[in-house]
C-alpha cells in the first residue's frame, strides 16, 4: 500500500504551506498586541480573555452556533427527500436536474441576497401577492425568518449534493435481498438505505455547519444589522475596526468549538457506519 | 411497477417545488435586470439600459474572463489532488488521515476573512506578485477541501478489498484507481468538482485579498459596484445565467444527437463531449478577452512611456465613485491605459497596502490620510505639476489634517444628515429634535440607523453635545448607552448601502444617509427630504494622494491634475452625486436647476462651528467597534 500513501505526500506538503503557514500567521496575530502596524509582538491572553469573559461576545457565539445548527437541520430535514427523489431519477435526468440546483450557486451571492430582500420587504413581491388577495402584510425582512431562509436557501444544494451522491449507485440488489426476506418499504428504508447513505449526511453536515457558522453577509443583509454573529464580529474586526489580533482570537476560538463538534459529529458517524457494514 | 410509478408523481412535484424555490430568485433578478430604474426593487419599466452600461464596461468583460478561467482551472486541479489524495490517505495510517483531515477542514470552518488575511500575509511574506497566479492557489487551496469532503465518504462505503484484487491480478496502482476505484467513486467527484466550481466561481473575500494588478473576478466588481446600487450587477448575473443555460444545453443535446448516429457508448462519450464544450466556452471567453485588449491605442503609448515612464496608472478608489467617460477621456488624451481597483471601507485598502501592494493614485477618507501621512506611507505632491490647484473650492481649501495641499487633493466631500419622508414625518420634529428623532418613539421600526461605529457613535456624541473626536472614556460610555436605549426601543434597522435602494421606495421613514447618497434619494423620491442636524455632524473629505511605492508618480500627477479640470470634476459631480471640489462646478451642481440646484442635500454646510472631520485615533476605532457590536447584539 505504499505506493498509495505515497500520492498524499504531494498534498501534505501543499497543506502545510497553504493552510498551515497563514494559519500560524494568525495565530501569531491572536496571542499578540502589537496590532498590525508594528513589527514588535508583545505575547498576551488578553485577546482572549476579552472575549470570553464578556456575557455579550458569549450571547453572541450561542447564537451562531444555534442558528447553524437551525439552519443545518432545515437542510437536512429538507434536503434528503430531495436528494432521494433525485436519486430515483433516471440517470439521463438525474444529471441535469444537479445541474440545475447548483446553478443558482453560481450567481454571486450577494445579488442573490438582494433579490431574496425584494421578495421578502415590506412592499416586496410577496406581500405585494398577499396584498391582492386582500390579507395584511407580514413583517418578514430583517427577522430570524429571513436569515435562516437566506442560510438555507444557500446552503442545501451542498447537503442536496451530499446525500445524493452516497445515495446514487447504492447497490440496489440489497434493497431487492430486503424485499425478499419481507422487510416492507419502510423497514428497507430505515434498515438499508438510511445507514447506508449516513456517510453522505454527515458530510452535508458539515457541509453546512462549517460555513454557516461563520457566515456573515446573508445575516447582515436579511437580519438588517440586528441580528449580530460571530462571523459579523469577526469581519468587523478584520474590516472595519482594524484590530486584528481581537479577529484573529475570536476566529480561533470558534475554530476550536468547530473542531469539537466535528469530532463529535464524526465519532457519530463510526460507529453505525461500521454497524451497517457488518 | 406501480409503486415506483406513485413514488414519481411524488417527486416530480418534490422536485418541481424545490426548483422554484432556487429559481424564485433567480427570475427576479433577470426581471429587474430590465428595470428602467435603478432601484432593485421596484420596477418602473422596461429598459436595457443596464445591459448597455454592462457590456461598455471593459472591466466587467474582462472579469467574467478571469472568472469563468481561475474556475475552471482551480476546479480541474482541486478535483485531480483531492480525489487522488482522497485515495491515497483512505490507505494511510489512521493518524495521518485524521491529521490531514482537520487541517482540510479549517479553509471550510475559517470565516473567509480569517483564510483571506492568512494568505495575504503569507503571499505577502513570499513577495509574490499579487495577481492570476496568486488567486488560482489561494482558489485550488480553499477549493480542495470540499472535493475531499465529497470523495472521501464514497470511499468509505468502498469495499477495501476491491484494489486488492485488482493488484493482485497484475494491475498498477495507478491502473487500480483509474480502472477501479474512480469508477466507483464517480458521483462523489462530480459533485465534489460542482461544489469546488461553485466556491471558485462566487468567491469575494478571498479573491479580493490575494489578487493584485487589475485581475477582478465577476464577485469582486459586484461587490464593490453594488456600493450604490448598480442593476448592471443584475444584467451581469443574467448574462452568466445564459452562458450557463448555453453551455448546459450543449452538454444535454449533443449526446441526444450522437445517440441517434452512432449507439450507446454511453460515459466516456459524455465525459469527452463536456470536455469539448467546456474548451469551446473558454476558447470563446479567451477571444472575448482578447479582442477587448486589442483595443486599446498603441502608437500613443509609446509617446506616454516616453513621457513619464510607463503608461500604466494603477487606480484605487471605492466602488462607484467615478464620472461615466472620465476615466476613458483621460486614458484617451493621454495614451495611457488605466487600472482601476475597488474598495469597500478604508480599512479593506490600508489593509491591501500594508501588505505591500504597490498603487500610484489612491483616494481615501480624512483620517485615513492622516494615519497614512503618520506613517510616511505618503508622497509629497510637487504643486509645479499640479496647475489646477487653484480650481479648487473655497470650502475644501486649508483641510485640518493636511492645509497646503502637502499630501492630499480633495476629490469629493460632504456631510452626514438625516434624510425622512415628509408624508409620514412631522419635519418639525426631524427640525427641533435633530439626532434625537432617531430615538423618538413614535417612529419605532420606521428607522434606518448607518452600520458603521463611527457613524453611529458621531451621531450620539453630537446629540449629547460631546467632540466626535472625544477620547474622555465616560463620554464614550455615554454615547454607547444613548445608542443602546435607541437600539432596545426604537427597532432600527442597521443597514449600509442598502439604505439608497430602501429609501427610493420608502421602505422606512427615517434614515442617517451620507449627503451624496441623500442627493440621489431625494432626486428619485419626492416626498423624501433632508436634514442637517443643529448639534453639528460630519464634515468629511475623500482626497487623492500618491502613494511612497507609486510607481508612476509622473503620471499619477498628471491624473489629480485631470481631475481638478471643470470636464473631469463635472462628470464625476454629475455622475456620483458627491459635492464637487472644483468650485466652478460646485457652484453650478448647486444652483442649476436642471442639476442639483433644487436638491437640498447636494451641497453640505461649510463654516458651522459643531461640524467636525473624524481625526486619526486608532485606540478610539477600537473602543467603538467593541461598543457598537454590543449595542448591535443587545436584543438578539
Amino acid at each position: 500500500m505504499k505506493s498509495f500513501r505515497r500520492i498524499t505526500y504531494p498534498y501534505v506538503a501543499w497543506i502545510l504551506v497553504m493552510i498551515l503557514a497563514p494559519m500560524l500567521l494568525i495565530m501569531l496575530y491572536a496571542f499578540t498586541t502589537a496590532g498590525n502596524e508594528v513589527t514588535t509582538f508583545k505575547f498576551t491572553l488578553a485577546n482572549f480573555a476579552k472575549f470570553l469573559t464578556d456575557r455579550d461576545y458569549i450571547e453572541v457565539l450561542i447564537r451562531s452556533l444555534v442558528v447553524a445548527v437551525e439552519t443545518t437541520a432545515i437542510c437536512l430535514l429538507l434536503g434528503y427527500p430531495i436528494a432521494y427523489c433525485l436519486a430515483k431519477l433516471p440517470e439521463k435526468n438525474n444529471l441535469l436536474m444537479i445541474l440545475l440546483i447548483t446553478m443558482p450557486t453560481w450567481i454571486n451571492m450577494l445579488v442573490r441576497t438582494y433579490a431574496w430582500m425584494g421578495i421578502l420587504q415590506d412592499n416586496g413581491v410577496i406581500n405585494n401577492i398577499l396584498g391582492w388577495f386582500g390579507l395584511g402584510r407580514v413583517k418578514m425582512l430583517y427577522t430570524d425568518f429571513a436569515v435562516i431562509l437566506g442560510m438555507v436557501y444557500n446552503f442545501i444544494p451542498f447537503m442536496i449534493l451530499q446525500i445524493h451522491t452516497s445515495l446514487a449507485k447504492m447497490d440496489k440488489s440489497l434493497l431487492e435481498a430486503a424485499n425478499d426476506l419481507g422487510a416492507n418499504r419502510t423497514q428497507a428504508f430505515l434498515r438499508v438505505t438510511l445507514p447506508l447513505s449516513l456517510p453522505g449526511v454527515i458530510s452535508g453536515i458539515t457541509l453546512v455547519f462549517l460555513p454557516a457558522v461563520s457566515s456573515f453577509f446573508i445575516p447582515k443583509l436579511l437580519g438588517g444589522g440586528q441580528f449580530v454573529l460571530v462571523g459579523n464580529v469577526i469581519e468587523s474586526r478584520f474590516l472595519t475596526a482594524g484590530d486584528w489580533n481581537f479577529g484573529s482570537a475570536i476566529s480561533l476560538i470558534m475554530a476550536v468549538i468547530i473542531m469539537l463538534s466535528m469530532w463529535l459529529t464524526r465519532k457519530v458517524d463510526a460507529t453505525p457506519a461500521s454497524a451497517g457494514k457488518e | 411497477m406501480t409503486e415506483t410509478k406513485r413514488t414519481s408523481v411524488g417527486s416530480k412535484i418534490i422536485l418541481g417545488l424545490t426548483l422554484l424555490f432556487f429559481y424564485a430568485p433567480i427570475l427576479y433578478i433577470i426581471l429587474f435586470s430590465f428595470n428602467a430604474s435603478r432601484s432593485l426593487t421596484t420596477f418602473t419599466g422596461f429598459s436595457l439600459q443596464w445591459y448597455e452600461k454592462m457590456f461598455a464596461n471593459a472591466t466587467m468583460m474582462e472579469s467574467i474572463l478571469y472568472t469563468v478561467l481561475i474556475a475552471v482551472l482551480a476546479t480541474v486541479l482541486s478535483t485531480v489532488i483531492g480525489t487522488l489524495t482522497a485515495i491515497g490517505l483512505s490507505k494511510s495510517r489512521k493518524i495521518v488521515q485524521q491529521l490531514v483531515e482537520r487541517l482540510n477542514d479549517l479553509p471550510v470552518m475559517n470565516p473567509e476573512i480569517v483564510t483571506a488575511i492568512g494568505l495575504l500575509m503569507f503571499f505577502s511574506a513570499l513577495a509574490i506578485r499579487k495577481g492570476f497566479l496568486t488567486m488560482l492557489l489561494a482558489h485550488v487551496m480553499f477549493c480542495t477541501p470540499y472535493v475531499m469532503l465529497s470523495v472521501t465518504p464514497k470511499l468509505r462505503s468502498l469495499d477495501p478489498n476491491l484494489t486488492d484484487a485488482a493488484m493482485d491480478l497484475g494491475a498498477t496502482p495507478m491502473q487500480a484507481i483509474m480502472k477501479v476505484i474512480v469508477p466507483q467513486i464517480r458521483p462523489g467527484i462530480l459533485s465534489g468538482a460542482l461544489i469546488a466550481f461553485t466556491m471558485s466561481f462566487d468567491d469575494f473575500i478571498i479573491s479580493y485579498f490575494v489578487t493584485g494588478n487589475g485581475v477582478q473576478n465577476i464577485s469582486i466588481l459586484v461587490y464593490t459596484m453594488s456600493k450604490r446600487v448598480n442593476p448592471s450587477i443584475n444584467a451581469l448575473s443574467t448574462l452568466i445565467i445564459i452562458m450557463i443555460t448555453f453551455v448546459l444545453g450543449i452538454v444535454n443535446l449533443v449526446p441526444i444527437l450522437r445517440s441517434h448516429t452512432a449507439k450507446s457508448e454511453r460515459d466516456p462519450k459524455k465525459r469527452r463531449v463536456m470536455l469539448a464544450a467546456i474548451a469551446a466556452v473558454l476558447v470563446v471567453a479567451i477571444g472575448v478577452g482578447a479582442a477587448l485588449g486589442v483595443g486599446s491605442a498603441k502608437a500613443r503609448r509609446q509617446d506616454a512611456i516616453e513621457k513619464y515612464g510607463s503608461a500604466t496608472l494603477k487606480l484605487y478608489i471605492t466602488g462607484e465613485y467615478l464620472g461615466e467617460n472620465v476615466i476613458s477621456d483621460f486614458e484617451k488624451q493621454y495614451g495611457v491605459d488605466v487600472i482601476i481597483e475597488y474598495f469597500d471601507s478604508n480599512e479593506m485598502m490600508y489593509t491591501k497596502l500594508q501588505a505591500g501592494d504597490s498603487y500610484d493614485v489612491v483616494i481615501p477618507s480624512d483620517y485615513m490620510i492622516e494615519l497614512l501621512m503618520e506613517q510616511d506611507q505618503l508622497q509629497p505632491l510637487d504643486h509645479e505639476l499640479l496647475p489646477n490647484l487653484p480650481l479648487l473650492a473655497e470650502e475644501v481649501q486649508n483641510l485640518p489634517f493636511d492645509p497646503d495641499n502637502t499630501y492630499a487633493v480633495p476629490y469629493f466631500w460632504g456631510s452626514v444628515g438625516i434624510v425622512y419622508n415628509e408624508q409620514n414625518v412631522d419635519p418639525e420634529d426631524v427640525e427641533s429634535q435633530g439626532w434625537e428623532v432617531l430615538r423618538n418613539t413614535k417612529y419605532k421600526g420606521h428607522t434606518y440607523v448607518y452600520d458603521s461605529e463611527r457613524d453611529s457613535f458621531m451621531m450620539a456624541f453630537k446629540a449629547l453635545g460631546y467632540s466626535m473626536n472625544t477620547s474622555d472614556p465616560d463620554e464614550v460610555r455615554e454615547a454607547y448607552e444613548w445608542l443602546l436605549e435607541m437600539n432596545n426601543t426604537m427597532d432600527p434597522t442597521y443597514v449600509t448601502d442598502e439604505v439608497i435602494d430602501g429609501m427610493i421606495s420608502g421602505e422606512k421613514d427615517i434614515a442617517v444617509v451620507y449627503s451624496g447618497d441623500a442627493a440621489v434619494i431625494l432626486d428619485e423620491n419626492e416626498d423624501m427630504r433632508f436634514w442637517m442636524p443643529e448639534e453639528g455632524t460630519n464634515i468629511w473629505y475623500d482626497c487623492m494622494v500618491i502613494m511612497k511605492n507609486a510607481e508612476n508618480p509622473l503620471l499619477a500627477h498628471e491624473f489629480i491634475n485631470y481631475m481638478l479640470t471643470y470636464e473631469a470634476a463635472y462628470d464625476n459631480a454629475e455622475t456620483v452625486g458627491y459635492s464637487s471640489p472644483n468650485a466652478e462646478v460646485l457652484e453650478l451642481m448647486a444652483t442649476d436647476p436642471d442639476l442639483y440646484g433644487e436638491n437640498e442635500a447636494y451641497l453640505p454646510r461649510s463654516g458651522y462651528e459643531l461640524d467636525e472631520s473624524f481625526e486619526n485615533n486608532q485606540a478610539l476605532k477600537k473602543m467603538l467597534a467593541d461598543y457598537w457590536i454590543k449595542v448591535k447584539a443587545a436584543q438578539g
